[in-house]
């Protein structure tokens, strides 16, 4: 069977008539000549008569075949039949690798760079099943990003027949962009076992994307994976969907801020958004949403190009429990990057536990009147005194935070149990007085820096009184425990005095010891309160009294309330606890065996796009329960139903969110392109442009035998019309001329 | 020199509308051309000095002039009749033909005037004979100057029709001139070749002098059509649908056979030969005729 690439240029054929009709026409409008010596010209006639019948018609159909040849030549006939096969014809597996990452819904006009995608994937499979033997292979981007599912082709090594175009535009019309963010490497990984079997077959493989620069940064794996490829036979084509980069904001992040979260507290959430542009934009407006009621919305009034600004928003919570907060961009290019959700848990307060080794407990009960103030103020901080033997006989993981406040000593057992709370991520406040001791604090607590003390001490000195008020006795440093302070002189804090505190040893330096730093000193210089970071947690030491005895600081002056409530919200601060969930990571649960029905039920945001689902839970190797959804293919709040024992349900919710990386659209052109695919053979083609390659044939195209016959034919009908014209060698045309005289 | 030539071009004298002025520029314009030695007679009769010229026969040199003048002058004649010229004029269909400048019976006439107009002014006799199908016009032979007026309007006063056969033609006029003289045919010799040679036969038996002056058109010589073309024929009712480039070689082919045939014809009857192409020089019709009137004097 003989196909052919350009069909409709078979019309052409009709321009074999031309000769003729162009003899017809010379006929018609022959010259009349009246002559003399007709004897001479009926001879000559009557003599070559046949012969240049003969020569004429040859001549005519040499032209005719001529035309033929060139159409049929332009039209690229293509043999699929066995005598293609002997002739060099093969079978073309076409692979498509379909970007469909979320920066392909990039809009412009009324088109996106995903619609040029299916555009051009669709040009290329209605032209490949004009002749038949051709196989084709379709993989986007988001599937092989899914390493825990398995790939799933579309389509998968499809033979391309006449029905082929239909079924694939059915399957295409459904497709939209993922909100992914899987680069081009992932899918390549994912068809390599496809080009590894090319015995007798073609293999071409487009890459249709955006070719992001982000994507490109490091194209060492992709270059090296492409030149094995380009080694083993395989032909490369390069589809860019996208032509310059448009600007575009992203919600980079939402989390909370530092803070207590309580139950009635103010929390302050913090906003950050991106600009991918490469031009400022001004007063952006941040739509924000919690619990599904709008609140009043916050402008950013400047982000400069390409750059991100945090900006914070309060929101109060009546209720303990999990509270959905999401915000919301403005549209632009990229629809996806413009949303944020988190999921925040809220408790009803923040049990905190104050150790005190003075029975009087007085350094305590002024701690504890700095959270719980009673009234109408609410902290959200339920302050819990005990005695240190407290630490022993009870489990810390319920609190926020711990104090020690004028502890003399702990015991091994309570000791090791604060430096395990600490080290998961606990945070423990230290304030000293009479009942320390220097040596408890340096064997025990410290330990040469192995406990969680931060730094050795010396012993109690007293800091003369500075009458005059010359220089206040705080010097604060720029941390966030006092960073409310910095700025304006604050006269609560130069009327603190410091008459007692824990000399430390001369040559002891912060940066001798890691992770260690003194946040604030007294006037001498000395250091008054030390922070270290201890496993996963904090412990900050104050190196004098809570109470206002070393000090005068909780005597009638506020700033201790609010240098005490910012402490609080340091220690209780857990930056790991916040891990974002990206789109298409599974979301893993762990479950307490003894507590709930191995039974979750996941709900997605979308249940159009994303059924719920029912997952069963495994048992893991702790001996909890952990259940998994594979499938979060959209961003928004997933719920997990779980059941208890006793049968009730619990809710949780879990944020899932774009790659905020994405919605950079920073295009590479082809000569970047080309820069970084160096030694990579390559077809590269913009989408908007893209027309179908002869060579994407399967079979043997005749075209080049074609071209050879048509230059054959040409220089034959030269020949045979120099043949039958006259041409009179030079010395005969002067006798001619010179005539018998 | 060059000057004098220029009036011998057709295309210059297509201008000159009158035969017998073009005649006369023809003839002015070759003598002018040449030595200054016409060939006057050697009679007693005396006629004029003239200015002398190197060349000239010291014989003739008016010795008692240069003793009173001191000055050459030559003494010059009157000769007697010794040359009888008949013009044999093809006015068939087939010399209308011409696509340059003059058609072949254009040129002819023209050729033929110019040597009456020679002949007359050396005080030699012509006649003329106009011919198609058959003898058409006869002008006697005369000496007269005037007589060219005679001969112009019987060339102009042809009407063009087919030719057959030369021998009757060439018949009549030895009977029309029965007295022994130089006879030139001018024409395109597109007849029977046998007549045209049995013609000549009979003329030299009659003890003519025979000059042929056989004038083609450049187009019939090299046949430079191109293009589907119908060729009409003048003298025969044929026409012919051809692509001539197809043809030409096969045309050319015939043609010098033909030419040849009519050259040997001539030359075995020791007939003076000389081809003329309608955009030639007319001299080469007027050298030829007075080489042939000195080798004729020679001769006797």
């Amino acid at each position: 069977m003989t196909t052919f690439v350009h069909y409709p240029l078979l019309w052409g054929l009709l321009l074999v008539g031309v000769p003729v009709l162009i003899h017809w026409i010379n006929m018609l409008r022959q010259k009349r000549v009246p002559w003399a010596a007709m004897e001479f010209l009926l001879a000559s006639q009557k003599k070559h008569r046949t012969w240049i019948v003969f020569q004429q018609l040859l001549l005519l159909l040499l032209r005719m075949a001529a035309i033929a040849a060139v159409v049929l030549m332009l039209a690229q006939p293509v043999l699929q039949s066995g005598w293609g096969a002997w002739l060099g014809g093969v079978r073309t597996h076409h692979i498509v690798l379909l970007d469909d990452s979320f920066s392909m819904s990039e809009r412009w006009d009324d088109t996106s760079a995903f619609d040029q995608a299916k555009t051009v994937t669709g040009r290329l499979v209605e032209s490949l099943a004009r002749e038949g033997d051709h196989t084709f292979t379709l993989q986007r981007f988001s599937q092989a990003g899914r390493p825990v599912r398995g790939t799933q082709p579309d389509f998968l090594e499809e033979r391309v027949d006449s029905t082929f175009p239909d079924r694939l535009k059915t399957r295409l019309a459904d497709l939209r962009p993922s909100q992914t963010a899987v680069g081009p490497l992932a899918a390549m990984e994912a068809v390599a076992h496809l080009l590894g079997q090319g015995e007798g077959e073609r293999r071409i493989v487009y890459l249709v994307s955006d070719f992001r620069v982000r994507q490109w940064d490091d194209p060492g794996p992709l270059r090296k994976m492409l030149l094995d490829w380009t080694a083993a036979g395989v032909e490369v084509r390069l589809v860019q969907c996208v032509q310059g980069s448009r600007p575009n904001l992203a919600v980079r992040d939402l989390r909370p801020g530092p803070g207590t979260r309580a139950a009635g507290v103010p929390l302050f959430m913090e906003v950050t958004v991106e600009n991918f542009g490469d031009t400022p934009v001004e007063n952006v407006p941040v739509l924000i949403e919690a619990d599904g009621q709008a609140q009043p919305a916050l402008s950013i009034p400047r982000i400069p190009p390409r750059q991100a600004v945090k900006e914070r928003f309060p929101v109060r919570f009546a209720t303990a429990g999990e509270h959905r907060i999401s915000v919301r961009l403005e549209a632009d290019a990229v629809q996806d990057d413009n949303f944020r959700w988190a999921v925040i848990d809220v408790p009803a307060h923040v049990p905190v536990l104050l150790i005190d080794g003075d029975p009087e407990a007085l350094d305590a009960r002024y701690l504890s009147a700095v959270f719980a103030p009673g009234g109408p103020a609410n902290t959200g901080i339920s302050p819990r005194i005990e005695t240190p033997r407290y630490l022993t006989l009870h489990p810390l993981e319920p609190f926020q935070a711990v104090y020690l406040l004028n502890v003399d000593r702990l015991d091994r057992s309570a000791l090791a149990a604060l430096e395990q709370y600490v080290a998961a991520g606990g945070g423990v406040g230290i304030f000293l007085g009479e009942r320390s001791s220097s040596q408890v604090l340096n064997d025990e607590w410290h330990r040469q820096g192995q406990g969680l003390f931060p730094l050795p001490v010396e012993k109690p000195v007293d800091l003369p009184v500075d009458y005059l008020q010359r220089i206040p006795d705080l010097q604060l440093t720029d941390h966030p425990i006092f960073q409310v302070f910095a700025g304006a002189r604050n006269s609560f804090l130069t009327s603190v005095i410091v008459r007692r505190y824990f000399s430390v040893p001369k040559d002891w330096r912060p940066g001798a010891e890691a992770d260690v730093a003194v946040i604030a000193r007294l006037r001498n210089g000395a250091p008054l309160v030390v922070e270290r970071r201890f496993g996963r947690g904090r412990v900050v030491a104050f190196l004098t009294t809570a109470a206002p005895t070393w000090n005068n600081w909780a005597r009638d002056n506020p700033s201790f309330v609010v240098a005490m409530l910012e402490l609080q919200a340091y220690l209780t601060a857990r930056p790991t606890a916040e891990t974002p969930r990206l789109v298409g990571q599974p979301l893993e649960l762990s479950l307490d065996a003894a507590r709930y029905e191995p039974q979750v039920r996941f709900i997605t945001p979308r249940e159009d796009l994303s059924p719920t689902t029912v997952e069963e839970a495994e048992a893991a190797a702790n001996g909890q329960l952990r259940a998994t959804l594979v499938n979060t293919d959209v961003s928004g709040i997933y719920e997990a139903r779980l059941v208890r024992n006793d049968g009730r349900e619990e809710v949780r919710g879990f944020a899932v969110n774009v790659d905020p990386a994405e919605g950079d659209l920073r295009v590479l052109d082809y000569p970047e392109l080309a820069s970084r695919l160096d030694g990579v053979p390559h077809q590269f083609q913009l989408a908007s442009r893209y027309e179908y390659a002869e060579g994407e044939q399967g079979g043997y195209n005749l075209g080049t035998a074609l071209l050879c016959f048509v230059a054959v034919l040409l220089v034959a009908e030269q020949l045979l019309a120099y043949a039958a014209s006259y041409h009179p060698p030079s010395w005969q045309r002067a006798e001619v001329l010179g005539g018998g005289a | 020199m060059n000057d004098s030539k220029r009036f011998l071009r057709p295309d210059v004298l297509k201008r000159i509308a009158r035969l017998d002025l073009r005649a006369r520029h023809v003839v002015e314009g070759f003598l002018s051309g040449r030595h200054r030695s016409p060939h006057f007679g050697q009679t007693v009769e005396f006629r004029q000095h003239r200015p002398y010229t190197p060349g000239d026969d010291l014989r003739y040199v008016d010795w008692k002039v240069w003793a009173k003048q001191d000055r050459y002058y030559v003494k010059q004649f009157e000769e007697d009749t010794n040359l009888r010229l008949t013009l044999l004029v093809d006015a068939s269909a087939s010399m209308r033909y011409g696509k340059g400048a003059m058609t072949k019976f254009e040129y002819a006439a023209t050729v033929a005037v110019s040597l009456a107009y020679l002949v007359l002014r050396q005080q030699d006799a012509v006649g003329c004979l106009t011919f198609d199908e058959g003898p058409r016009k006869i002008v006697p032979q005369r000496t007269k100057r005037n007589h060219l007026d005679s001969i112009v309007q019987a060339l102009e006063a042809s009407d063009p029709r087919h030719k057959t056969d030369l021998t009757p033609i060439f018949r009549k006029a030895a009977e029309a001139y029965p007295r022994r003289g130089m006879v030139a045919i001018v024409s395109d010799l597109l007849v029977d070749r046998e007549g045209f040679s049995r013609g000549l036969r009979l003329l030299r038996s009659r003890g003519h002098d025979v000059l042929v002056f056989h004038v083609l058109d450049d187009d019939e010589l090299d046949f430079p059509f191109s293009g589907p073309t119908r060729f009409e024929g003048l003298e025969v009712p044929l026409y012919l649908k051809c692509n001539p480039r197809a043809l030409r070689e096969g045309y050319l082919t015939a043609l010098q056979a033909y030419l040849e045939e009519v050259r040997r014809a001539c030359s075995r009857q020791h007939v003076d030969y000389t081809m003329l192409r309608t955009s030639q020089s007319l001299g080469a019709a007027l050298a030829t005729f007075l080489n042939h009137r000195l080798a004729t004097q020679t001769r006797s």
